[in-house]
């Protein structure tokens, strides 16, 4: 497992000054078939059990497979495929995978 | 995660089994929605199942007989398909009480069996931690093996067991494939006999005594069940190309909309084409058995009570067995082939635009055979507050009892004149509009609900999409059976009542030993009493009467506008009450009374299910008085402009 992952705690952010370098990305921002790995869901707490309840944890392995008709994104996470409305993929932090896509 | 624990499997039983005569066990049944718990819960248990009520409670459980090979017997509570345990859903909450041995009613369960789709293992193992913290006997179901083999994955599930602490058995439910051995398990647990009262462990997503982010419970599990499923060698499965494939059709930017279009063309096609003559082949088998048998019988009331009351009140409910049949199979098929999945997703931002979600696309369907049923299945959606907007709109869904209301007026009043060449008529053109403007209802009160009384933040939408698979018929025929006797135990009892009643309210007051004549009985009063009220709306005191009849079960007007007109077999097709009509309504009047049944809540089986399933009488009491002012003044404008 990865070790550089942060807490999603709703409204707070990582301190301006955690030197994290690259851009934040989001899923909504992932083309397809990019396999990448979630970092962190911005999201409040309230909020978060469906996805965590489904496996999207932080370090689990992201896959845009399609877009539905309406442009949301279905994803395959870990082996499952989930469809997400578009809003949430934007809450989704993401970072690329060294990993190849399957 | 709880370390090997004999209490969990069976190999040394640490009480002795009762002596006295016990209560049979009680073994529960739990896993992720799509695992094929279902399909495990009918092979064990067949035809030998129940729906039981509890008091107070807004829950059904799912109860089976297992009838083990040597005659003996024990219980079988197939609970809601869950991910989790959080209090957050209705689903999670009844599995946690069940679990847990606090739903009224039900002992704590003696042993639990926990299924799950070993080709999304990592995710759906995560159950297994809290279902583990019980402390009893419990089997893990490791089902479509058959699948992840086939795939190019495997798992060696002896190491799994010596993981974990529990009996693990490789399965592939729907072929057969590991039963057996869940019979065994079930056996042993028989054999044992109930457990002592105990008091179970709290089940929740957190441990007890440990109050962490949810986040860290999570990875922390999911650790642990990648840790575990290394050890047992789990090699993942390969991606499903079938289901991929078919998916870059049915969830393409064009094909995609169009298939689903498709798709509900096709389930109305099956009420109106399909079901409508076999409800009226019901219908004509009923009055002329009826008709029979009173032959035998002298003129007296208890002829009439036979007859105009028992025989009519059960031939009102099973009028409507064709259309819920035809449509829940559809629904099934759909369901369980996983396109149900695909077709919340297409339909989801449609639905979220005016404040619900695509879950509920599936309840919402549903309402245009019965509300009942439909109500009930509103529990899939788990926002609570898009689950309330979904039940209090489903109402406004066509149900099959307005069906014969509109046949029968359509037919009396609306000429039968083409409207757009050969195609389409004036008559099917008004039906659908009365479709049209139900469904519309629904979305403008959805919308409403949702900037008003349920206000607040957007709802999470996380669809699984389960490959796709075969539908098995014998499961199909089982939720089948299982919906149609929901629909017949709810909405038939009450039917049946308000109709025996509705014959009662007819008989008395007695003249001469005889029954009054209708507008001098007690309902015929009550008639008589609202006449000012309706007037307005092109109504008059006859109409009335069927009004009040009809507010407790819809399509009982029919028979009671029959009774009143003295005809005899009176049933939407009758044209001796088409005619008899025309005398009470203008067109007007009669467009007016189609949008009244548009728009009113005349169904007291939907009172009762939404109270249960609210919790309180506030809900069901303001979408009765909401729908019945729409009604009103649907009614009010249409008489007024015609």
């Amino acid at each position: 497992m990865s070790t550089n992952l942060k807490w999603p705690l709703g409204a707070e952010n990582p301190p301006e000054s955690s030197g994290e370098s690259e851009a934040e990305l989001r899923l909504a921002d992932i083309p397809l078939r990019q396999v990448v790995e979630l970092v962190r869901i911005d999201l409040p707490s309230d909020q978060l059990e469906p996805l965590l309840e489904r496996g999207v944890l932080p370090g689990c392995r992201l896959c845009p497979v399609r877009r539905s008709p309406s442009g949301d994104p279905i994803v395959d996470v870990d082996g499952s495929v989930l469809a997400l409305r578009r809003e949430m993929a934007g809450c989704l932090c993401v970072r690329l995978s060294e990993a190849l896509e399957d | 995660m709880v370390p090997a624990n004999d209490c969990h499997t069976l190999e040394t039983p640490s009480q002795a089994p009762s002596a006295t005569a016990s209560p049979v066990p009680l073994v529960a049944l739990v896993g992720p929605p799509n695992s094929g718990k279902s399909t495990l819960f009918n092979q064990l248990t067949g035809l030998r199942q129940k729906v039981a009520n509890y008091p107070g409670v807004t829950v059904e459980k799912h109860m089976g007989r297992v009838r083990l090979s040597d005659g003996a017997e024990l219980d079988l509570v197939d609970l809601p398909g869950v991910n989790g345990f959080s209090a957050r859903t209705l689903d999670e909450r009844v599995t946690r009480d069940v679990l847990e041995g606090r739903a009224p009613g039900l002992r704590s369960p003696d042993a639990v069996i926990l299924i799950a789709d070993v080709t999304r293992f990592e995710q759906q193992l995560m159950l297994c931690e809290p279902i583990l913290e019980l402390g009893i006997p419990t089997l893990l179901v490791l089902n479509m093996a058959d699948e992840l083999e086939r795939r190019g994955g495997d798992i060696d599930e002896t190491v799994l067991a010596d993981e974990l602490g529990v009996d693990v058995v490789r399965a592939a439910v729907r072929s057969g494939r590991g039963v057996e051995q869940v019979y065994d398990f079930l056996t042993e647990v028989q054999r044992r006999g109930p457990l002592p009262e105990h008091s179970c462990p709290a089940v929740s997503n957190v441990p007890k005594g440990v109050v962490l982010p949810t986040v860290d419970v999570f990875r922390r599990r999911r650790e642990q069940v990648h840790a575990i499923g290394l050890k047992a060698g789990f090699v993942p499965a390969g991606p499903s190309g079938f289901s991929d494939r078919l998916d870059s059709i049915l969830l393409h930017r064009v094909w995609g909309p169009l298939v689903f279009l498709g798709v509900v063309v096709l389930v109305f096609q099956a009420i109106f084409t399909w079901a409508t003559p076999l409800m009226d082949g019901v219908q004509a088998v009923i009055s002329m058995t009826g008709t029979w048998i009173g032959s035998f019988l002298p003129q007296s009331w208890f002829r009439s009570l036979l007859i105009d009351g028992v025989f009519s009140g059960v031939g009102s409910v099973v009028v409507f067995l064709p259309q819920i049949l035809i449509l829940f199979l559809f629904l099934g098929i759909l369901e369980d082939s996983g396109y149900m999945a695909r077709a919340a997703v297409i339909a989801d931002r449609m639905m979220y635009r005016v404040g619900l979600q695509g879950r509920a696309f599936l309840p919402l369907l549903s309402g245009y055979a019965c509300a009942v049923p439909a109500i009930l299945s509103a529990r899939t959606v788990e926002d609570e507050r898009d689950r309330l907007a979904t039940i209090f709109v489903t109402p406004f869904m066509t149900c099959s009892a307005r069906l014969p209301v509109y046949a029968l007026l359509i037919a009396a009043f609306i000429p039968d004149r083409p409207l757009l060449g050969p195609i389409v008529g004036l008559r099917s053109a008004t039906l659908m509009g009365l479709y049209a403007l139900g469904t519309a209802a629904a979305i403008v009160t959805a919308f409403l609900l949702k900037r008003t009384l349920l206000r607040g933040e957007p709802s999470a939408f996380v669809m699984e999409l389960p490959p796709y698979r075969i539908p098995s018929p014998r499961s199909l025929a089982l939720r089948l059976y299982d919906r149609s006797k929901v629909f017949l135990r709810r909405a038939g009892r009450v039917i049946f009542a308000v109709t025996v009643l509705l014959w009662v309210l007819t008989q008395v007051p007695r003249q001469d030993g005889h029954a009054p004549p209708i507008e001098n009985s007690v309902l015929g009063e009550a008639g008589h009493l609202i006449e000012p009220v309706i007037r307005p709306v092109g109504f008059n005191w006859k109409v009335g009467i069927g009004l009040i009849s009809s507010l407790a079960a819809r399509e009982v007007i029919v028979g009671t506008l029959g009774t009143i007109h003295g005809v005899q077999d009176a049933g939407q097709g009758s044209l001796q009450l088409q005619q008899a009509l025309k005398k009470d309504l203008d067109v007007g009047g009669a467009v007016a009374l189609l949008i009244f049944f548009v728009f009113a809540l005349q169904c007291t089986s939907t009172l009762a299910v939404m109270r249960r399933e609210t919790a309180s009488w506030r809900w069901p009491a303001l979408q009765f008085t909401y729908m019945l002012v729409l009604a009103y003044a649907g009614a009010f404008l249409a008489n007024w402009l015609i």
